[in-house]
């Protein structure tokens, strides 16, 4: 926290209120980088605090590691169902599954997301050290604006994910799913550039669903409705500066706020407050983890791994693999692992990331997705749609599964007390996401007036 | 005349489970043991009165699952502790500690460098792939590429065409690990001294090589022999059995008898019995005759062919070769009972990672000093020190409050540039590494009850092992794998018909526990036209 301040006094923060419309219709005056280059070098060099261990407790002491919402959250717990996120203690479930579901899709859940990891990358070589690292381009990225990215090692095989945000000319804050800072600080050699976890010293919640942004602009975020998406801004909020994105993976319309742990609570109780007209909820881990499979979305770590995580080397996997083509500009600047990848594009996938649906009314737990001949496939994310009524999967794929006529089906075996049911359902591959709705483009994003 | 279908001499943890997989597989097999108790270098005692350790090992438990479950030993009386992997004492008041669970070694890994406990991730990665591939390759037997035999040619077909499916970054990776030395290649992952500190130090315990020797690298993959994908992402645990390794020596020994094969203790071989150019039998020292088709030796390279065999009566030139195999002493022993549980007070209270042991690290040109000390046969000055109290988990081996402290000094000469080991040279050693320990435990000399000190040439008149190596030959690449114990002698044959070696000698030694003697046994039951059945390299 202490390098935040003393940081501070190097780079100009950026406006804390502005008015909205005027930041996104008319073009923005580039921003003056006010920056001390000797005092950046300075607090770059010693900087032991970043290493030190501040807790006094040994590392075998029972620890329940919780956010700065923690009390907060559990408050609103009704079931006592808990679980583990990038080592936090977090709510699986608050209410139920099915009131936060319909929360989430009817109006608007709110969820804690601090156990995100989350890097500042500031100094003066910061763009051109995250333009190596990220295979996406990064030359239209705007200050306020965010970028989805994909980072790779020489082999081009995928390290992992995550969202890039531009804070200011040359500081930038990347937020991951799994935590990367030795790759970074290793591929950083020879860059001008200051790598931080800031992650327990930053708080984050989530806000998403239809009238979300109804509910901010009635927390007192005017001019919300006009914030594009992926891009964010500064607001102030009764004499709390807050940034807010327009972000997040339910594959709707969504924000996502990022605040001084410190006013986060009263961020959480202000939007529950102010969101109860408009049927705000509190969603747990489980909520999360339903809308991003709906919404197609992979996570680090569970649909696949990194490459410097996966023991067999079959295990990891390319970004076309995974479905970032998208993320991936192979015509622009240099990058890690560009290289191979422009190979990789000339070869067939080895296996293809695809959402898959069984059509079962009930909650099935399967893996392994069959077809004619064997094993086509490992189902690594499984979930219950309730709305759409049938059981959603991400799965890894072998491209002979994806041919045409190719019928894939799942064995489960369902237990009814002392006895077993093997069940064979039938699986389809869908040609995109299950949920994903026009809303999280719209701009203005829809205002639903209170009722 | 007593006959069998096959005798194994010599009772160590190979010659044990090569028999018992004989036994299991219906071959009348008896194992034959100079010692009263089983286990040779396994074998343990009684210090004092009521204080039981494991006499010439550190300790703990490197026995693969795949021996424990294929032997049915949980049946003959054979549990095991996972405990954490031990703790590593600087001179400065620091330390590291190693933990199973992934959280909290990330915790310690940031007590030393946020960067490094990052950086563990890709170690482990490294270390599992390199152990996974050695796996696969400890699972068949190890073919003589010279010869032109079809299974030969076959493995070597597969071992090609297994590196062309190899990326060819992953070859590199693994050239680098095989030729690297330890120092240097600890330093392509971690910025952290200590922590390069405690795994060199934890990996290149009781091997002949120093940090900065070329190929020492490789030594960091055997610190995961024993773990698996599924494991908590920490670092490798600490396995130990209850009662020592003597207990596993017991089991494997019941196993034997349970599946009907015999044991025999306190009779010590002489002579291998030959006629014409082929083993027949063995001669015992009282002069009874055994007879049987196939004879195994669990005794090391040199005291097999230079002991139990008149040498004229061996190839020419071949008592040479067995006389240049590479046999070094490099650990010392020394044993402790203990008034109580000594004190460390840079380790917080209730350390788990105790329980696995602890070392005092020292920084790697310490080290290296300290193995060139040993290379050239100096009295030991700064040697790798190594400790375990199994009472701390084990309560059996010691009245209640009171433990055992097993002490196992690494870079320890078997013969000193001036002459040979004298009392009082031993009671300086002894004195040293005391007085080493006492300075991370304050009082730790007054609680001292009783002491045992083994060096080398102690440890060779104790066992048997040549120059009290108990690797039974450097691991040096030059002496593994097909090349081991010498070319032209691989898959456990000797120039002697019907004679076999099952000694960590053959491959793969040192490598695996009890390997030798599973691979000797499959050799020896194909030639008795029976077939042992192991799960080696079948995922645990």
């Amino acid at each position: 926290m202490s390098d935040d301040t003393k940081l501070n006094s190097i780079v100009e923060p950026p406006p804390l209120v502005a008015d909205v419309n005027d930041a996104n219709t008319t073009p923005r005056p580039p921003p003056v980088p006010r920056l001390n280059l000797a005092a950046l070098d300075e607090i770059s060099r010693a900087d032991p605090a970043l290493f030190e261990d501040r807790r006094a407790d040994p590392p075998f002491s029972r620890q329940v590691m919780t956010t700065p919402l923690h009390f907060y959250v559990a408050s609103e717990s009704l079931t006592n169902l808990w679980c583990n996120w990038n080592g936090y203690t977090v709510a699986d479930q608050l209410t139920s599954l099915d009131d936060e579901y319909a929360a989430l899709r009817h109006g608007a859940a709110l969820a804690d997301i601090s156990p995100l990891v989350k890097y500042r990358i500031s100094g003066p070589d910061a763009l051109a050290w995250l333009r190596r690292l990220v295979t996406g381009n990064l030359v239209s990225l705007s200050v306020d604006e965010i970028i989805p990215v994909v980072f790779c090692e020489d082999r081009g095989l995928v390290v992992g994910d995550g969202l890039l945000f531009r804070l200011g000319d040359s500081e930038f804050r990347l937020v991951t799913e799994e935590r990367h800072l030795a790759w970074f600080m290793d591929s950083a050699i020879g860059h001008n550039v200051r790598i931080e976890d800031v992650s327990k010293t930053l708080a984050a919640m989530s806000l998403q669903g239809p009238l979300s942004c109804a509910v901010l602009s009635e927390a007192g975020f005017s001019g919300i409705e006009n914030l594009r998406c992926y891009t964010a801004h500064w607001f102030n909020v009764t004499g709390m500066p807050v940034y807010v994105s327009r972000s997040g993976n339910s594959g709707d319309l969504g924000y996502e706020l990022w605040v001084d742990p410190d006013d986060a609570p009263a961020f959480w109780l202000r939007l529950l407050d102010k969101g109860k007209a408009y049927g705000v909820k509190a969603g747990g881990f489980a909520l999360r983890e339903i809308a991003r499979i709906e919404a197609g979305i992979p996570r680090a770590g569970v649909d696949y791994l990194g490459a410097f995580s996966a023991v067999d080397p079959q295990s990891a996997l390319t970004p076309f693999e995974l479905g970032f083509s998208a993320l991936v500009d192979l015509n622009g600047e240099h990058f890690t692992g560009r290289e191979a990848l422009r190979k990789a594009k000339t070869l067939p996938p080895r296996y293809i990331l695809a959402t898959l649906a069984v059509d079962w009314s009930a909650p099935l737990t399967f893996a392994a997705i069959r077809d004619g001949s064997g094993v086509a496939g490992i189902a690594t994310s499984t979930g219950f749609s309730h709305a759409l009524g049938i059981n959603l999967a991400l799965a890894t794929l072998r491209p002979a599964a994806i041919a045409d006529g190719a019928v894939l089906h799942v064995q489960a075996e369902v237990r009814e007390e002392l006895s077993l049911r093997v069940i064979s359902a039938a699986a389809r591959i869908l040609a995109g996401p299950a949920v994903l709705l026009p809303a999280r483009h719209l701009v203005p994003a829809p205002l639903v007036t209170r009722r | 005349m007593e006959r069998h279908d096959a005798i194994v001499i010599g009772g160590g943890l190979n010659g044990l489970t090569a028999a018992a997989y004989l036994a299991r597989a219906g071959v009348d097999v008896l194992l034959v043991e100079r010692n009263e108790r089983l286990g040779s270098a396994a074998a343990g005692f009684d210090i004092h009165p009521g204080f039981r350790m494991p006499r010439f090992t550190l300790g703990t438990s490197s026995l693969p699952h795949h021996t424990v479950t294929d032997l049915e030993l949980p049946k003959f009386g054979l549990r095991f502790m996972r405990v954490d992997g031990g703790v590593s004492l600087l001179a400065d008041g620091c330390y590291h500690a190693s933990y199973r669970d992934g959280l909290m070694m990330r915790r310690e890994l940031t007590r030393h460098s946020l960067k490094d406990a990052d950086a563990w991730t890709r170690f482990r990665r490294d270390m599992l792939r390199a152990q996974f591939s050695l796996r696969d390759a400890l699972a068949q037997p190890m073919h003589d590429p010279s010869r032109r035999s079809l299974a030969a040619f076959r493995a070597l077909l597969g071992n090609a065409d297994q590196l062309a499916i190899k990326p060819v970054p992953d070859l590199h990776d693994m050239t680098r690990l095989w030729t690297m030395s330890c120092a240097e290649f600890l330093d392509s992952y971690f910025t952290s001294d200590i922590v390069k500190m405690h795994l060199a130090a934890k990996a290149l315990a009781g091997t002949t090589f120093g940090p900065y020797s070329p190929s020492s690298a490789r030594f960091l993959m055997n610190l995961f022999s024993a773990e698996t994908e599924g494991a908590g992402g920490g670092a490798p645990a600490s396995v130990l059995a209850m009662g020592g390794p003597q207990a596993v020596a017991d089991a494997l020994g019941a196993a034997i008898e349970g599946f009907g094969g015999h044991v025999r203790t306190e009779s010590e071989v002489t002579d291998v019995i030959l006629r014409d150019g082929k083993a027949r039998g063995v001669a015992l020292a009282d002069g009874e005759e055994i007879y049987a088709d196939a004879v195994l030796s669990d005794l090391d390279l040199k005291r097999t062919f230079l002991a139990l065999f008149p040498w004229k009566d061996l190839p020419k030139g071949f008592v040479e070769r067995v006389g240049r195999f590479r046999m070094r002493g490099v650990t010392a022993k020394i044993n402790l009972a203990l008034d109580g549980l000594p004190a460390f007070p840079v380790v917080p209270d209730d350390c788990p990672a105790l329980q696995g042991g602890l070392r005092l690290a020292m920084p790697m040109e310490k080290l290296e000093q300290a193995f060139d000390d040993w290379r050239s046969h100096m009295p030991p000055r700064t040697p790798l020190i190594e400790a375990l109290i199994p009472s701390m988990s084990d309560r059996s081996l010691a009245p209640l409050g009171k433990h055992v402290m097993s002490v196992a000094v690494h870079y320890v000469p078997e013969v000193l540039h001036d002459g040979a080991w004298t009392q009082s040279r031993k009671d300086d050693f002894t004195d040293l590494v005391i007085g080493e320990i006492t300075a991370h435990s304050p009082g730790f000399k007054d609680l001292i009850l009783a002491t045992e000190t083994l060096v080398p040439p102690d440890i060779e008149s104790e066992v048997g092992l040549t120059a009290g190596d108990f690797e039974q030959g450097e691991m040096s690449l030059d002496q593994m794998f097909f090349n081991r114990p010498m070319p032209g002698l691989a898959n456990y044959e000797t120039p002697i018909g019907n004679f076999y070696l099952c000694s960590g000698s053959a491959h793969p030694g040192a490598l695996e526990t009890g390997g030798t003697g599973a691979g000797a046994a499959q050799r020896v039951a194909a030639a008795l036209g029976r077939n042992v059945i192991t799960r080696r390299g079948v995922g645990i």
